[in-house]
């Protein structure tokens, strides 16, 4: 017989504590506690048998490790609770016995620390817990911006008070100041909840969503104290990790702010980012943002041409501390330089799984809209806008003057604006005819009428010289790191879809965003061809002589749509380089196999094995794919027939649903294919 | 003479003239007769309001001596006085309190104004007081602008790298123990999802989240939202027809019962009146009886049965030994076998876990986020969590223009949710108000005394 032990002395019972039990244990009230776990990150857990933890009782409660709550015991911030607790019971104490005063006295002591000599308390050393590395808090950093943003976009209420709302924005406009200095932004989504963004902060991805303008409703069931208490956390959070960011690029944290510019709701351009050292500050350290109002501007390859030499010569003087004076975000771009070239993963064997390849943000992603000087129309939502151009190099922006402070410039008409963001319909107008002659006259009259939104052009009155999109156009350019055909994106035009960045494309299922030729299987492409050959005999025997290249024009024209379209990938270039050399090789086969059916013909004389060469060709091209499939459908049979029976089933499963979804990819691809082929066809005849 | 009287009674403390003595306890607690003290005091402020206690008055104000005699005696004619003017020749010597509102004391400009209170605490202030109180206080911790790198020390649970100056053996202050962190806090909190796997904060958006989707993706969600829905209603109404059914049966069950025992006692009514002889319709006085004859009981068991019983219990454990031991028997038999079994089966499971994390190595987190996740069935905490909105733009509303976009969706709910999902928090149902004292009213009963 074992040891006789007492019942709830070990195990879960040990091991747990509920939640009252803790709240009587710290001594602290159950608001209190509940912000302490929060900060100290102290989840509900969940014993594997209740009825032990909770020592028979039936009730449900929320447990707690108590190895954590004994923890927390320790805990700096519990005395500053525990103050308020015994400060709470003096004032209602004082109040019970009408000593309004001394309650009063109470209170205004106990809110004076510095008069008191009373320490405050904050976060940081449970930021420190909590995120040992700086990694760490990276990680975490998703929660915490969409958080913070989120909160940057509320309505002030007592329970979210404006110095709140207030600091969260300032915190997230200093975030975005980092993301457009180091050029970390990756990728953007226009979701119908709200703006997703992805960064590559060092070497870390975080992604965060970002709600629309004046669109949050305040619900009910939110509890707001615990809502406050996160954000409180996450503000002390982000402003280290700002803090951290913003010296790793050099610049002085935090930056000038301009409550006056921030009143005219400048958001970005409220902040003046300065460098670190002091010694450098006069001569390249004030890096400002100055949305193109510098007197000169600067080739940027120029710039960077000289900041060679400079750096260089630096070097060569043996100054290190000059050298690190140098513009920290230019100095990192220009050690980088070199290292350039990251591996390619490609798939080790033919038929693999594809692989995520590096988002790197090379100077050429980052230097997506350099060359360009934007107009945003007041219809367009500028923040995310504005936000989005400058991260992808964009020095010049120039916006309406309803939407706020800080434009490059707020005249339409300016002759350097070169893209224009137009989010309105096209206007049916009657008088189509003196818009073009006298619009400019026309359209000063009507700014002077309605100067408030100082629109001063007419009606569908377009600038020549530049080029006007709608606002998708940015997001598409920017998560495929390429500008983006403007024509499509035209005011009035049907938008193509915006597809997810974040979606990753499965081997064999349909992309729509690689041509067809790429991903269609080998039997796809043998009976596409098939048809093709039915089609162009067909066409022999019905028409004439012309029909002989339709194939070959055909295969042409799609190319050529497809490079408008996908222009840009070099691979797919590449690949269609390749494929354009088969075209034709095929090309010439089909022409002399042509010549010699048009001898036959002449000559009476039956064809002998030529014509029938490609057919065979293509004939023995099947057979191998068959004898391939039914070789390795025996071979899988014979793998099948070794796994044990859950395996099996397994393993039927997974084929079944893999079965069904290249099923309906094929189905995609046949619809795409047909749509092709009957543009194709119009075209042609045009 | 007191001015203000009572409406009712005569204002004046009960008393008990007869009091023959105080002695004894009780005596004690009697009502005092001090009817005299009180007159005396009532002479006293008659004094008081005709011009001051005689008593106390100098003998000059009171006396004075008359030598010569008063001429307009006898030239005055008596004439009384008007009953008015008496009235008002009661006047009282006391002057009134005044009732003027006197402003601040002013001071030359030199000095300061001496306020009358300074602890003056005003109606506002005094009800954020009571708050304060009540525990509603200020967060305790202050945000500042961060203006250290907090990652650049080295860990706070480091050792510290400077050893003391004093050698060991003569420092006698032992070294500061600081409380370790347990290792439980690093455990990861529970997914709420049904695969158990956590769910990231943000989720990647699919296609079918864009504001202009395609269409292939666009319908395939508006298909299975829509699907989902469908299941959710046929959920509700199959619930509600199975509740009808129920209380239908209850219903039904319950009238027959009482069918059951009307007819019985109308039975058992008719038997005993067939059996008196004479028949007669059923009466209310005699239900009482019928009840209780109509229950059976259950006789005492005798000792034979007992030991019947005994029999038959300690055979069964017998046989149900034997057969155990017979399979042990025959497993000792084949021990290397069953030894072999295990270990296959071992190997298997192995197996089946090493193929599941190869074919997903990467899944220890959810693809899809809190608003889509597959939720298990326990919940952490006692209330229910609440329902994801539906982000799904209908047909209709799509639009291809971002600017006539509609957002759908309440990000603050799927923050807050996330959350929960998380495992971050427990949900609690949100009390709107305080749970207040239940407080009746009534009138004073002194609203009847009036008088006409």
């Amino acid at each position: 017989m074992g040891r006789l032990r007492k019942k709830g002395q070990a195990g879960a019972a040990k091991n747990y504590i509920t939640r009252t039990q803790a709240v009587k244990k710290l001594q602290i009230s159950l608001p209190d506690f509940r912000k302490l776990c929060i900060w100290k990150g102290i989840y509900p857990r969940e014993p594997r048998n209740r009825k032990k933890a909770n020592k028979s009782a039936t009730s449900t409660t929320t447990f707690y490790y108590t190895k954590d709550i004994q923890y927390l015991l320790h805990e700096p911030l519990i005395q500053k609770f525990r103050e308020q607790k015994a400060l709470e019971k003096k004032i209602s104490r004082a109040l019970g016995r009408g000593d309004v005063g001394n309650a009063k006295r109470l209170e205004s002591n106990a809110t004076r620390p510095e008069t008191t000599g009373k320490p405050t308390y904050t976060l940081d050393h449970v930021i420190r817990e909590r995120y040992p590395t700086f990694n760490d808090a990276l990680r975490d950093l998703d929660d915490c911006l969409s958080m913070l943003f989120l909160f940057a976009n509320l309505p002030s209420t007592s329970t979210v008070p404006a110095s709140m709302i207030a600091r969260c924005e300032r915190l997230c406009l200093e975030f975005q100041h980092y993301l457009i200095v180091s050029k970390s932004l990756t990728k953007s989504f226009l979701s119908i909840k709200g703006i997703y963004y992805q960064a590559n902060i060092q070497g870390e991805d975080v992604l965060w969503l970002v709600p629309y303008k004046f669109n949050q409703r305040i619900v009910g069931d939110i509890d707001f104290r615990i809502m406050g208490t996160f954000v409180e956390f996450y503000m002390t959070l982000l402003g280290f990790v700002n803090f951290r960011l913003y010296t790793s690029v050099g610049l002085k944290y935090p930056p000038k702010f301009d409550q006056a510019k921030d009143e005219q709701s400048a958001e970005l351009n409220a902040f003046t980012l300065e460098g670190q050292n002091l010694v450098s500050n006069g001569e390249d350290g004030q890096e400002q943002l100055t949305n193109g109002e510098a007197e000169h501007q600067v080739d940027p390859e120029t710039q960077a041409a000289v900041d060679k030499v400079v750096q260089k010569l630096k070097g060569a003087e043996d100054e290190p501390s000059a050298a690190a004076a140098e513009n920290g975000a230019e100095a990192e771009a220009d050690g980088e330089a070199p290292s350039h070239a990251i591996d390619k993963f490609e798939p080790a064997a033919p038929g693999g799984d594809v692989l995520t390849q590096l988002d790197y943000s090379g100077s050429d992603a980052a230097n997506l809209f350099a060359n360009c000087t934007f107009f945003l129309s007041r219809e367009t939502p500028r923040h995310p806008l504005e936000f989005l151009l400058r991260s992808f190099g964009c020095k010049r922006i120039g916006w309406d003057a309803v939407l706020g402070e800080g434009a490059f410039t707020t005249d339409e008409r300016d002759p350097s604006i070169t893209h224009q963001v137009v989010d309105r319909p096209v206007v049916q107008t009657t008088a189509e005819g003196e818009g073009e002659g006298e619009g400019e006259g026309e359209g000063e009259s009507k700014g002077a009428q309605d100067n408030q939104t100082s629109q001063k052009l007419g009606p569908n009155q377009r600038i020549p010289g530049r080029i006007y999109v709608q606002p998708q156009w940015v997001w598409d350019s920017v998560n495929d790191g390429e500008l983006k055909r403007p024509d499509l994106y035209a005011p009035g035009a049907q938008l193509p879809p915006h597809l997810s960045p974040f979606v990753q494309p499965v081997q064999g299922q349909y992309d729509p965003t690689v041509p067809l030729e790429e991903q269609e299987t080998e039997g796809e492409a043998l009976a596409e061809s098939d048809e093709e050959m039915e089609d162009a005999n067909g066409g022999a025997e019905a028409a004439d002589m012309d029909v002989a290249g339709s194939d070959a024009e055909e295969d042409e024209e799609d190319e050529d749509e497809e490079d408008d379209s996908f222009g840009g990938f070099d691979e797919d270039e590449k690949k269609e380089g390749e494929q354009g050399e088969e075209v034709g090789s095929d090309d010439d086969d089909e022409a002399a196999q042509r010549q010699i059916e048009l001898e036959a013909e002449l000559t009476g004389r039956p064809m002998k094995e030529k014509p029938n060469k490609a057919k065979s060709k293509k004939e023995e091209a099947r057979k191998a794919l068959a004898k391939k499939a039914a070789e390795e459908a025996e071979e899988h049979e014979r793998a099948k027939g070794m796994l044990s029976k859950k395996k099996r089933k397994l393993y039927e499963q997974m084929i079944y649903s893999n079965n069904k979804k290249s099923a309906e990819a094929e189905k995609l691809r046949e619809k795409r294919r047909r749509i092709e082929k009957q543009a194709a066809k119009t075209k042609g005849k045009v | 003479m007191a001015v203000l009287n009572p409406l009712s009674g005569d204002g004046e403390a009960p008393q008990q003239y007869k009091q023959p003595s105080r002695k004894g306890k009780k005596a004690w607690r009697k009502n005092v007769d001090v009817s005299d003290i009180q007159k005396g005091l009532d002479a006293l402020n008659e004094e008081i309001i005709r011009g001051g206690v005689i008593a106390e008055k100098a003998s000059a104000d009171l006396f004075t001596i008359d030598t010569v005699g008063d001429a307009s005696v006898t030239k005055k004619r008596t004439t009384k006085a008007l009953r008015s003017d008496e009235i008002i020749a009661q006047r009282s010597a006391v002057s009134a309190v005044p009732l003027r509102k006197r402003p601040a004391k002013t001071s030359d400009g030199l000095l300061p104004v001496k306020r009358q209170r300074k602890d003056w605490v005003s109606h506002a202030e005094l009800a954020r007081l009571r708050k304060v109180a009540d525990g509603e206080h200020d967060s305790p911790i202050t945000v500042k602008d961060a203006s250290y790198d907090i990652w650049a020390t080295p860990a706070p649970d480091a050792a510290p790298v400077v050893k003391a100056a004093v050698p060991e053996e003569h420092n006698f202050i032992p070294a500061e123990v600081k409380p370790k962190p347990p290792k439980t806090l690093r455990h990861k909190p529970i997914s709420l999802a049904a695969s158990g796997k956590s769910v990231p904060a943000v989720a990647k958006p699919t296609g079918s989240y864009s504001y202009n989707p395609l269409f292939d993706d666009y319908a395939a969600r508006l298909q299975a939202e829509s699907d989902k829905a469908v299941e959710e209603e046929q959920k509700r109404l199959a619930h509600e027809e199975a509740d009808r059914l129920k209380a239908e049966a209850t219903a039904r069950s319950a009238a027959e019962a009482d069918a059951a025992e009307a007819r019985a006692e109308m039975s058992e009514w008719d038997e005993d009146s067939a059996w008196e002889g004479f028949e007669t319709e059923a009466d209310d006085d005699e239900e009482g009886n019928g009840k209780v004859s109509a229950r059976k009981i259950a006789k005492r068991k005798t000792t034979v049965q007992r030991n019947r019983t005994k029999r038959r219990k300690a055979d069964e454990g017998r046989l149900k030994h034997m057969a155990a031991m017979k399979k042990r028997d025959e497993q000792v038999k084949r021990i290397r076998e069953i030894a072999a079994e295990v270990a296959e089966r071992e190997a298997h499971r192995a197996a089946l876990v090493q193929a599941k994390s190869a074919a997903g190595s990467d899944e220890s987190e959810e693809d899809v986020g809190a608003s889509e996740v597959q939720l298990r069935r326990k919940k952490l905490g006692r209330a229910k969590l609440p329902e994801g909105d539906l982000e799904l733009v209908l047909p209709d509303e799509l639009e291809d223009s971002l600017r006539r976009l509609r957002p759908e969706g309440n990000l603050l709910k799927d923050r807050y949710r996330s959350l929960l999902v998380r495992g971050r928090l427990e949900h609690r149902r949100r009390l709107p108000f305080k749970k207040m004292a239940n407080v009746r009213w009534t009138e004073k009963w002194s609203f009847k005394d009036f008088r006409i």
